[in-house]
């Protein structure tokens, strides 16, 4: 009796452990990317990744099938990285730009001189915008607004399943990924107008006799 | 039908692009980006920045070594 008991608990387990790893695997790409950014640091993004794969696995059986399976992991990510990783973090300061809107960047290639010479600023500014600049502009960020932009811009989130993901209402999902999507663009300014994108310092395309 | 203006058009371009508004605000608001000489571009800017920002900030997929290595912890 009880050795049959134990061999139908190993089976359940073994059979658990399956239905975890097929629901669960598809998503670690995902979940890695995004302990990358939160953590920006290889270590961490995997020592976080694990955390958040055992609390996972540990609370597999609260787990309702035919829901949104990754918003329930991506729940987890964030209890994790908040639990655990935020606070030894320097938080950078929060500056709220009131007077700039939606179209802050639009409106600042547009005012520029140099961008302008360039013919068409937008794209100039958009084709030399550096991986590094983007990154950095986004760790630049303060958390809330930052977790909040990343769930949205890079993972694709709705709103709702932000709201969810972080259990904030919707309001504040919306007005923290507007205020982190203007600040955003402030700091991608700065790196492109420090860049020298257009302008006399840049080297001529070897085409001889330019203007 | 009632006419938007830009301003409460280009108020609502980040929910257009993130899919969040009901079916007719965003076909109203299709209908005046399509037309309107100002809203265009603007928009274009902005959906052109959307992209970028998610293709720069995307991360390789995880190590095969690190995959193996969680799903290690289930068996122990
Ligand atoms: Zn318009």
């Amino acid at each position: 009796m009880g050795a049959t008991l134990l061999a139908q608990q190993r089976e359940t387990t073994a059979e658990e452990r399956e239905r975890f790893s097929a629901l669960v695997g598809e998503h670690l790409d995902g979940l890695f990317g995004a302990s990358l950014r939160l953590t920006r640091n290889r270590t961490k993004a995997e020592d976080l990744l694990q955390e958040t794969f055992l609390r996972a696995w540990r609370s597999f059986h609260t787990f309702r099938p035919g829901t949104n399976v990754r918003a329930w992991l991506y729940r987890i990510l964030m209890n994790a990285y908040i639990d655990g990783y935020r606070k030894s973090e320097r938080e950078p300061e929060v500056v709220d730009h009131e007077d700039v809107d939606e179209f802050y960047l639009y409106s600042k290639v547009h005012e520029s001189e140099d961008f302008r010479r360039a013919g068409n600023p937008e794209e100039v500014l958009l084709a030399n915008l550096m991986d590094a600049d983007v990154k950095g502009a986004l760790q630049g960020l303060p958390e809330a607004f930052r977790n909040v932009v990343i769930l949205a811009d890079i993972e694709g989130f709705s709103y709702k399943e932000i709201a969810e993901i972080l259990g904030i209402p919707i309001g504040t999902v919306m007005s923290r990924l507007h205020r982190g999507r203007r600040q955003l663009q402030v700091k991608l300014w700065e790196y492109a107008r420090r860049a020298h994108y257009v302008g006399a310092e840049r080297p001529s395309g070897g085409t001889g006799g330019g203007p | 039908m009632t006419e938007i203006d830009c301003e409460q058009v280009l108020e609502q371009v980040w929910s257009y692009l993130d899919g969040e508004l009901g079916e007719n605000a965003y076909i109203e608001i299709q209908a005046h980006l399509a037309e309107c000489a100002g809203c265009g571009p603007k928009y274009e800017f902005q959906r052109k920045l959307f992209t970028l920002v998610e293709q720069k900030c995307k991360e390789g997929p995880i190590p095969v070594e690190l995959k193996q290595r969680l799903f290690r912890l289930l068996e122990g």
